[in-house]
């Protein structure tokens, strides 16, 4: 498949509009007030910003894509984050060699800024607990925490049953509890 | 530690950005409530961090390589049949011109099996009957494999997009 056969196939913006679930406009308002959202998440998920950047245009591709996307905000915005979330799993699933860790830059805060190097450790910390998290307790925490989303709208995202949300986070907060107790040691 | 029922209270103050103050008893008090708002409070910190730290592209580029993408499956979609019923008359060319050389050598001339004849009753004329079957059957390879290389050129030719 050449640019000749896309641009043959591609004659007018109208016809992209009905390649996807919603017009332009809409999209790009979509967009801006979830994009930093998402890609913080998929940052902190993977791990690599790098990656994210990658897995950001994928999830909003797919969203795009999608042919039975909720219509209103709070559950498309589950929506994004459900696509994203599997995404993260799937790479998971490919052996990646060349990911960077998300704390690396952390690393060289500046130590004449107490504050600002106080909280870069916490921040190092946290994403090296995070990093020995599985994936999915890393989704509830940060959803739950970061997010501050509902029981509900975690079981959206992740596909969960909401009931058994509760317990599993307790048990996510229990293990990172643990991982940056054994950090401080 | 266990559960406190108190949690979604104190989860939603920090999501909020409430001053926990109203709550500072019952964080004294509670183990688990106090776990969870110092966590919360880490992961808020963080996720401000993660935010002002996105570099993301513009919704009008995202957009614009989305469209491309899927005008390209789109293509790809169209084009599928074309391509599957190009190499199936492809092959089908290729099987009748197979087919028609065989019956072409099948239909030689007598000529043939008399030389057969002539190569078992004079073998002291087998050089001359081996230049007969060469002369007989030379055009006839030459053909097959014209028909071997040309196909597949053909098909090719027909398939590519420029």
């Amino acid at each position: 498949m050449t640019l000749s056969t896309v641009e043959r196939f591609g004659a007018g913006t109208a016809e992209a509009d009905e390649l996807f679930q919603m017009d332009e406009d809409a999209f790009r308002l979509f967009y801006e007030r979830t994009a930093r959202s998402v890609w913080a998440y998929l940052s902190r998920m993977t791990g690599d910003p790098r990656l994210a950047d990658d897995l950001l245009q994928e999830t909003y591709y797919r969203f795009l894509r999608a042919t039975h996307a909720p219509t209103d905000e709070a559950h498309r915005k589950n929506y994004l984050f459900r696509i994203a979330t599997n995404l993260v799993y799937d790479t998971r699933r490919r052996p990646r060699v060349d990911a960077v860790p998300m704390h690396d830059h952390l690393e060289h805060a500046d130590p004449r800024q107490p504050d600002h190097a106080a909280g870069a450790a916490r921040r190092v910390d946290l994403s090296r607990a995070m990093a020995r998290l599985k994936p999915r307790e890393r989704a509830l925490l940060w959803l739950a925490y970061a997010q501050g989303s509902s029981h509900k709208e975690i079981a959206d995202t992740l596909g969960l049953k909401a009931a058994s949300i509760k317990l599993l986070l307790f048990r996510a907060r229990r293990r990172l509890a643990a991982l940056l107790g054994e950090g401080a040691r | 530690m266990t559960e406190c029922t108190r949690e979604p209270e104190v989860i939603e103050a920090i999501a909020q950005g409430r001053h926990l103050d109203e709550l500072r008893d019952h964080l004294a008090r509670c183990a688990a409530c106090a776990e969870i708002a110092a966590m919360a409070a880490m992961f808020r910190d963080e996720r401000r961090a993660a935010v002002g730290d996105a570099h993301i592209p513009a919704a009008g580029t995202v957009w614009w390589r989305s469209t491309i993408r899927a005008r390209a499956e789109a293509a790809r979609t169209v084009s599928q049949p074309i391509t599957l019923a190009q190499g199936i008359a492809g092959a089908c060319a290729i099987g009748l011109a197979s087919g028609l050389a065989a019956l072409a050598w099948r239909l030689l001339p007598a000529s043939f099996s008399d030389l057969i004849l002539s190569i078992d009753a004079r073998r002291e004329e087998f050089a001359t009957a081996s230049a007969l079957v060469l002369q007989h059957a030379l055009p006839l390879a030459l053909g097959l494999a014209a028909c071997l290389v040309i196909a597949p050129l053909a098909l090719y030719l027909a398939l590519a997009d420029d």
